[in-house]
Parts: structure tokens; sequence; C-alpha cells
């Protein structure tokens, strides 16, 4: 490993080394504050640093991480992703009153974790950086303890996902038994040659994978997590999380052609097709505002593994920007809650933000924005990011997929809809004994609400001048 | 060999099953060890008498002195050690001494036939110099990424296992 490669390496280092400081800063600095500027000026860094070692590209480093364009534009998402969870985070917990040091080394290392798989070219580094992210999140979601319902979830999130990381594990084995590498471009392109145990091998990858992606039928963990964890860490939970395990699934499996292999794309289209059904249809039921979001994110991670199950070049361009509209907008969506949070209370019901937008138009313009653009309404970055994946689908000739797909897009802007039409409802507060939001106390930080307003500015003007992003993502072809 | 190691295999899942099954958790415990050493057989029968040693230090030793330590932690009180004197009956060794002695006999076997891994299932032995030219060779990131999981386990553990979380009432008028 040389210096080129070091450069190529360059954003995962000033990450882990990001971690380091902040750990460092939390021990030997009092101000609470010292690790969380660690982490927002880490992301930073690491950030720029991306352009700074673009040159290199495309470049193996070790036989475990390829580093080129497309691990890039992932990695690139997942530090954003950390930033804006980073910058949520610090007033969220100061008004829980909780530690900030520990959170930020956490939540440095599980990006690093993220950039690894985005990035993993070998089964040791896929295992690798899925087991620092899954360790981190154990901890992260469980992190406010007094809060009994995050300590569940945290125990939830770790009993499961070491059951479906040991099936990950042992499908390893197996596709190594049976093919004898465990290089990942090569399983991918060689294919696994009849061998039985390989093909074992790969059916248990893939329940370990839709764990991880919430996906039907192994999605049982998701509102629980998402409902008990800190509302930040939420949004990282439904983002950069599943963003990662998504770009490593969505390089192999297209490189490998799964879509033209018959048995195995129609496993993924009905396992698709499943999860839009009973993500979408469970949202409808919920007066829960996050379990709503965490069942309508397993619908997201079905349209998008339909593209998957398409295949092809249109695959990595409406993956990139389905993904980048879907961060933007589970982000923001998850931050506004934590931003109307008064210290451990959070705005769980409908009720509690019914007439927000008579409290705080602002904060309601922005939440109006995330979930039009989670719909795929016009004008809004998720309308483009479903066109591409629909009209990837009918370039397929994939006729009833992309109409599920449609269907299930209607069954979303039903229970979206309801959200936006409760937040813009005359308050009528007295009849449902609902929670003092921030907004009433006027206690909204200034960090959330600046984020809140990037997420938006981004939301729309992907959603209005898609070339922006697109240049970026077919680079990554 | 080969039989040897399918031997030590049929131990390991006979005592895993016994570990799930048990009710009592020192006696899952006594069963979970002969599982550990079952999987050591293994990997010795296999050719990999490094990882067979690791797996003796690493888990049988540290790992299971720790499991005792917490049960020691936990158990606390003379009601407890009349309890466990009661569980600790005679018997109860019987199960995996009877498992540890037909180890103890493929290994046995598996030396008298000419230092065991030398002609093990595979026809080649991975000797530890072998595991560390792999470590820091190729694999030199999976050592960097594992010592990155390391340190997220043990923030993780130092943020959880804190004594004094400094508790908030329930309106979370936080700190500052």
């Amino acid at each position: 490993m040389g210096a080129r490669e070091l450069i190529a390496l360059l954003p995962i280092i000033l990450i882990s080394v990001s971690a380091v400081l902040a750990m460092l800063a939390t021990a030997f600095i009092k101000s609470e504050s010292a690790p969380a500027y660690v982490s927002a000026i880490g992301f930073v860094i690491a950030f720029i640093s991306l352009f700074v070692a673009y040159p290199e590209l495309p470049r193996a480093v070790t036989p475990l991480l390829i580093m080129d364009y497309f691990s890039y534009f992932y990695i690139g998402l997942i530090i954003l992703a950390g930033l804006a969870v980073s910058l949520l985070a610090y007033p969220d917990f100061k008004k829980r009153g909780v530690r900030q040091g520990e959170f930020h080394v956490l939540l440095l290392l599980s990006v690093a974790g993220s950039a690894t798989l985005a990035a993993s070219a070998h089964f040791a580094s896929f295992l690798l950086g899925l087991e620092i992210l899954s360790v981190s999140l154990y901890a992260m979601i469980a992190y406010d303890r007094p809060d009994i319902k995050g300590l569940e979830a945290g125990t939830k999130y770790l009993v499961l996902a070491s059951v479906s990381a040991a099936f990950l594990f042992f499908g390893m084995a197996m596709v190594y038994a049976g093919v004898g590498t465990m290089d990942l471009a090569g399983i991918a392109v060689n294919g696994i040659g009849g061998s039985i145990s390989a093909l074992a091998g790969i059916a248990m990858i893939l329940v370990g994978i839709g764990f991880k992606l919430a996906l039907v039928p192994f999605h049982m963990w998701t509102p629980d997590v998402y409902e008990g964890a800190p509302s930040p860490v939420t949004a990282f939970v439904a983002s950069a999380s599943k963003g990662a395990v998504f770009a490593l699934v969505l390089r192999y499996f297209t490189q490998a052609g799964i879509h033209d292999t018959g048995a195995l794309a129609y496993v993924l289209l009905a396992v698709s097709i499943a999860s839009m059904f009973i993500g979408n249809l469970l949202a409808l039921l919920q007066e829960n505002l996050k379990r709503l979001l965490a069942y309508s994110s397993i619908a997201h991670l079905g349209y998008l593994l339909l593209l998957i199950a398409a295949g092809g070049r249109g695959a990595f361009i409406a993956g990139g920007y389905y993904l980048a509209a879907y961060f933007a907008a589970i982000i923001g969506a998850f931050g506004i809650i934590s931003a109307l949070s008064t210290g451990r209370k959070e705005p769980r019901m409908l009720d509690d933000i019914r007439g927000l937008a008579w409290e705080s138009p602002w904060l309601a313009g922005f939440l109006s924005a995330m979930l039009l653009s989670l719909a795929g309404i016009p004008l809004t970055a998720g309308f483009i990011a479903k066109f591409y994946i629909i009209s990837l689908g009918i370039s397929k000739a994939m006729w009833w997929p992309v109409i599920m797909l449609i269907i299930n897009s209607v069954i979303g802007l039903a229970y979206y809809l309801r959200v936006i039409a409760a937040v813009y409802e005359r308050p009528q507060k007295e009849l449902f004994n609902a929670m003092q939001t921030g907004a009433e106390a006027g206690k909204i930080s200034l960090i959330s609400g600046g984020v809140l307003a990037v997420l938006s500015v981004i939301t729309v003007i992907l959603g209005i001048y898609p070339p922006l992003l697109l240049k970026i993502i077919e680079r990554t072809l | 060999m080969t039989t040897s190691f399918y031997l030590a295999a049929a131990v390991a899942l006979a005592s895993t099953l016994m570990v799930i099954t048990r009710a009592r958790i020192i006696h899952a415990l006594l069963y979970f060890i002969i599982s550990l050493f079952s999987v050591s057989i293994m990997f010795f029968a296999a050719g990999a008498p490094f990882a067979a040693a690791l797996e003796v230090i690493i888990y049988a030793g540290a790992i299971m002195v720790l499991f005792l330590f917490i049960i020691m932690i936990l158990n606390l009180g003379a009601e407890a050690a009349a309890q466990e004197r009661q569980w600790l009956t005679p018997g109860i060794w019987l199960g995996p001494s009877m498992l540890a002695l037909i180890l103890i006999a493929d290994l046995a076997f598996l030396i008298s036939r000419g230092g065991g891994y030398a002609n093990g299932l595979y026809a080649v032995t991975v000797q530890p110099k072998d595991v560390g030219i792999a470590l820091y060779g190729p694999y030199l990131l999976g050592v960097e990424l594992a010592s990155l999981l390391l340190l997220a386990g043990l923030i993780g553990a130092l943020h959880l296992a804190r004594r004094n979380v400094p508790e908030e009432g329930e309106d979370g008028t936080g700190i500052n």
C-alpha cells in the first residue's frame, strides 16, 4: 500500500482520525460541546478530502477496498448524512441533558463503518464494516439511558442484528466453501458455478442484507427501533446504515447480472413488492409519527430493491438519485421531530403536531417539503427519483412491478397527506390532550433550524434541476 | 483425519444444543466450554493449529473467565451459595465429562498419527507465520478496521455501563 492508495483512502482515514480526536476531546476537555465540534469539523474535512483525493481514482486499496467514483459518491452521501445527524444531535442531546462526547465518537465510527461497507470489495471488509456500523448503532440507539424505550430498542436491535449477522457470516463461509474466493467482484463476475453450498450461502447473505435494509419479511424490528431511538439516531439508522448496505448490494448484484438470472430476480421482485405493500399499508394505519415513517422507510427500500431486480446502467443512476433524495427527506423528517421535542418528550403522535403551521410556519413548510418528497410529488427530489425508477422499469418491460409501484405511490400519498393536513389544521389542542412541542415553547435551536432549511432547499433544488446531481452520478458509472 | 474432524463437530453440535436447553446458567457454561474445545479440535484436525490454540486461549480461557466473573458478581449472598451447592450435584458433571473424554480421545488419536495436523484434512497446514504474513500483508486494512470495531465496542460499553448518568426530571430541563 503506497502513498497513492493512502490518498485514495483519505476520507475513511480522516473520519477514523476524527473519531480518535473526538474521544480525546471527550476525555480531556471539560466542555460538552468540544466533541460535537470535532465531529462536525471532521465530517466537513472528510467531505472536502473527497475532492482532494478525486484524481487518484479509481484505485484498489489492498484486496479489501475499492475506491472508485461509485464508492466516493456513496461515501460522500454517508458523510453528509453523518454531518446532518451530528448537527441535529447536538441540540437534541442538550435538551435531553445527556452527555455529548461518546455519541459523537460512535457517530464518527459508524460513518467510518458505513463508508467501508460502501467501498468494500471483499467479504472481510464487508463483515468488518457491517460490524463497526452495528456495534456503534447498538450503543447509539440506547444512548439516552434513562429513557426505557430507547434501552428496549437498543436491546432489540442488538439481538436481531446479531442473529442476522450470524446468517450473513455463515452465508459468507458457505460461499467461500463453494467458490474458494472472498473477492466480491470475482464472485459477481464468475458466478458460483452451480455450487449448491454457495447458492445456500447467497440465500443466507440475502437474509442478513434483508434485515439491514428492513425488507419484508425481516422488517419486524423497524417500528420499535425507530420509535425508541432518539430521533437523530433514527435518522441515521434510516439513512446512512441502509444506504451503505444498498450501495454494496447495488454494485455487486448488478455486476453479477442478477436481473437476468431468473429465480433470484423473482425472489428480489417478490421481496420488493411485499415490502412496498406491507410498509405502505401498515403506515396507513399508524397514528404514531415515528412508526409511520418507519413503515414508510420499509416501502422506500422496496422501491429501491425494484431497481436491483431491473438491473443495468439505469439502476445505478436511479439508485443514486433515489438514495440522495431519500436521505435528505428522511433525515429532514426525523430532524423535525427532534427539533420539536422538549427534552425527552418527542412529538410521537399525529395529534402532537396538529396545527403546527400556526405555531411555526417554517417548520411546517420544511416538514411538508420532506413528506411531499417522500411521497414523490413533482417539484421535489422524490418525484424525479421515482420517475427514474418507473422509466427504468418500463424500459425493461417490467409492467407488473411498475403498476405495483404506482399503486403503492398512491397509498403512500394518502398517509403523507394525512400528516400534512394535520399540520395545517386549525389548532384545537384542548380536545386532544396533546403535548406542548418545542415550537410552542419557542425553543427551536438555530442549528437544527439551519440543517432543516438546508435539507429542504436540497430537496426542492434536486426536484427542479436534476442535472445538478445527475452529472455527478453519471461519473460513477 | 476426516473422522476426527466430524467426531469433534458432532461433539460441538451436541454440547451447543445442551447449552441452549439448560435452565441454569452454570450448567450451560459447562457445556459451553466443551463446545469451544470441540471447535478448537476441529481447527486442529483441519490443519490450523494456530487457530486451534487461539480458540482455547481466547474463548475457553479469557472469555469464559469473564462469564464466570459476571456470574460471581451477580450471585451474591449466602442464599446464592446454598443454591449453587444444590446445582452442582455430582450428576451434573457427567454429561460434560463424557463429551470432554471423547474430545481427549480424539485429540490423542490425532497426535498419535504423527502430530495430527501434519496430515490433516487439507494438504496445507496454516502456521502462525502464515497468519501473521496474511494479517500484515493483504489484510492490513482488516486489522485496522478491527481496531475501529473494538473502539466502537469499548466506547459503547463505557457509555452504557457508566454509573452516574445525570438523571433528569420528566420535563427534561437538561444541563446548561
